[in-house]
């Protein structure tokens, strides 16, 4: 979604540096006329700015977020969803975004990465692991909040606990921030 | 006699009009990232990166297998697993994902992140050479695939390093596809160096000096790309080298497809790295002192509502539809 801005002509101040031993410093005003006679190259903005960045919105808490599902669980009012399932030989943790059907970071057990160091693959350790190299992803992608929904018998178990306090502990936040309804 | 239009058959299965309906409205229900898929995808996307090469899977399954049975007759790592005490060392399991599925990972970030869409339209590539950018001593502010970082801790060049064999050249590029304050559709190349020896950035041939990031205020977040391309031999970059020192925003007005596609023969793309920053006070700084011009200040203005068509007879609406479509003029409420 395009973010477009409206350029506020405010009462801006810039004071220009000494350029020359004969030039004095001058403090320039929104209101007051340019003096020098060249146009300043860099002065020209387009009033509506677009920002490009498709995660900008929502990282601002701006971005519109799937309203309704009432009815069923599970809701789809999120920005990023985390999804756990224990097969079983492996482990696997994905983040959905609302947008995408395929995952847009994973952490699994079928990874050499983790199955190297790990005794086994789907036990509670495996879990917790998973939940400690998924949060590191997590931070280096930019994804520090996402929403975690699961079933109350699944959530209880000792497996999705670990993963959850490993996931806190590497400073992910289990819920999203409102989104922010802006006039205009 | 009357015909149905559609059936609802035993067996629970739906014919004719019924499951053009049901299919229609599931369509019509998936989010816009599904929908896409569901549709025939027009124009197929070029690979312009390396092709990826995997070592003889046999072997590698066989040393795989080896090592996860002497993992299974430790009795320590047994112990640790079954008392939940077992951590892992995520340098480690860095180190050997970057070798392994990390390629893959990144592509599919930068594909979320619409690096691709922004900068290669239509083209994508695998990062097959991970890039390590660091903007402190410490690792506190590096570089990865989407991490934040202020403005402040990237005011300076960082250090870069990347794995690269004696005699290989390298180009390396800073764009900001989020910036431009006049084209919506245009760059500003914050740092461009060519023919970078090995993997030494600093003897390369700077043709574009290091400008810090400076996202104007109001704003949000701007993506901030870092990408590394692989030259087959010496390449002649006069015509992108820019005056030094380069503060007019005009230069710096960069399309990163044009410059591909000028030495596409001679070089790729093999590594990617980006990271997201936001207005802090050091911008106001570079607004005035690096740029001299006034700082920008923007506002969010949200899109207009969404209203559907115009109907001539609309169903159980109020009397204020009509206000929906008088784009703007006096409103008849409230006089009501």
């Amino acid at each position: 979604m395009a973010f477009s801005v409206r350029l506020l002509l405010g009462q801006i101040q810039r004071c220009r540096p000494i350029v020359a031993i004969n030039q004095t410093a001058r403090c320039l005003s929104q209101a007051a006329p340019q003096p020098e006679p060249s146009a300043d190259e860099n002065e020209s903005v387009n009033p509506t700015f677009v920002n490009r960045n498709p995660r900008n919105l929502e990282l601002l808490a701006l971005a519109v977020k799937e309203r309704g599902w009432k009815t069923i669980w599970p809701r789809r009012e999120f920005y990023h969803r985390l999804e756990f399932s224990r097969t079983k030989n492996y482990v696997t943790a994905n983040v959905f975004s609302s947008s995408s059907a395929v995952p847009v970071l994973t952490c699994s057990t079928t990874e050499w990465a983790l199955k190297k160091d790990l005794y086994s693959t789907n036990c509670v350790s495996a879990c917790e692991a998973v939940g400690q190299v998924l949060a590191h992803r997590c931070h280096q992608a930019g994804i520090t909040r996402m929403v975690f929904r699961t079933v109350p018998w699944i959530y209880r178990s000792d497996a999705v606990q670990s993963f959850r306090t490993a996931l806190k502990e590497g400073g992910i936040t289990l819920s999203e921030p409102r989104r922010k309804f802006v006039s205009t | 006699m009357l015909r149905r239009q559609g059936t609802n058959l035993p067996g629970g299965r739906l014919t004719g009009a019924t499951w053009k309906h049901w299919i229609l409205s599931m369509a019509r229900s998936l989010p816009p990232g599904l929908q896409e898929s569901c549709v025939v995808a027009g124009v197929e996307k070029v690979d312009i990166g390396f092709p990826y090469y995997r070592t003889s899977r046999i072997k590698e399954v066989k040393e795989r297998k080896q090592l996860v049975k002497e993992n299974r007759k430790n009795a320590e790592l047994e112990r640790a697993s079954r008392l939940r005490t077992l951590k892992l060392s995520l340098d480690h399991v860095q180190e050997i994902w970057e070798k392994t599925s990390g390629p893959f990972h990144i592509k599919k970030m930068a594909e979320h992140y619409g690096v691709f869409r922004d900068l290669f339209p239509m083209a994508h590539f695998l990062p097959q050479v991970p890039l390590r950018i660091c903007y402190s001593q410490d690792t506190s502010a590096q570089v990865y695939y989407g991490n934040r970082l202020t403005p402040t801790e990237a005011a300076s060049v960082p250090q870069i390093s990347f794995e690269a064999e004696e005699g290989s050249l390298w180009t390396l590029m800073l764009t900001c596809p989020d910036e431009h304050l006049l084209d919506n559709e245009a760059e500003y190349v914050h740092w461009l160096v060519g023919n970078i020896p090995g993997g030494a950035v600093q003897a390369g041939e700077e043709l574009c000096h290091y400008l810090p990031p400076f996202p104007p205020r109001g704003t949000g977040f701007h993506r901030y790309v870092y990408v590394l391309f692989k030259q087959e031999g010496r390449i002649d970059f006069q015509e992108d080298a820019r005056p030094t020192p380069c503060y007019s925003l005009a230069d710096r007005s960069f399309k990163t497809i044009d410059f591909y596609r000028k030495h596409q023969d001679d070089m790729t793309p093999a590594g990617v790295a980006f990271f997201q920053s936001q207005w802090d006070e050091s911008v106001t700084n570079t607004f005035h002192t690096t740029l001299n011009m006034r700082e920008p200040v923007f506002e969010f203005s949200r899109p207009p509502v969404y209203h559907p068509p115009q109907v001539k007879f609309p169903h159980r609406q109020p009397l204020r539809y009509l206000d929906r479509y008088r784009d703007g003029k006096e409103h008849s409420y409230g006089i009501y």
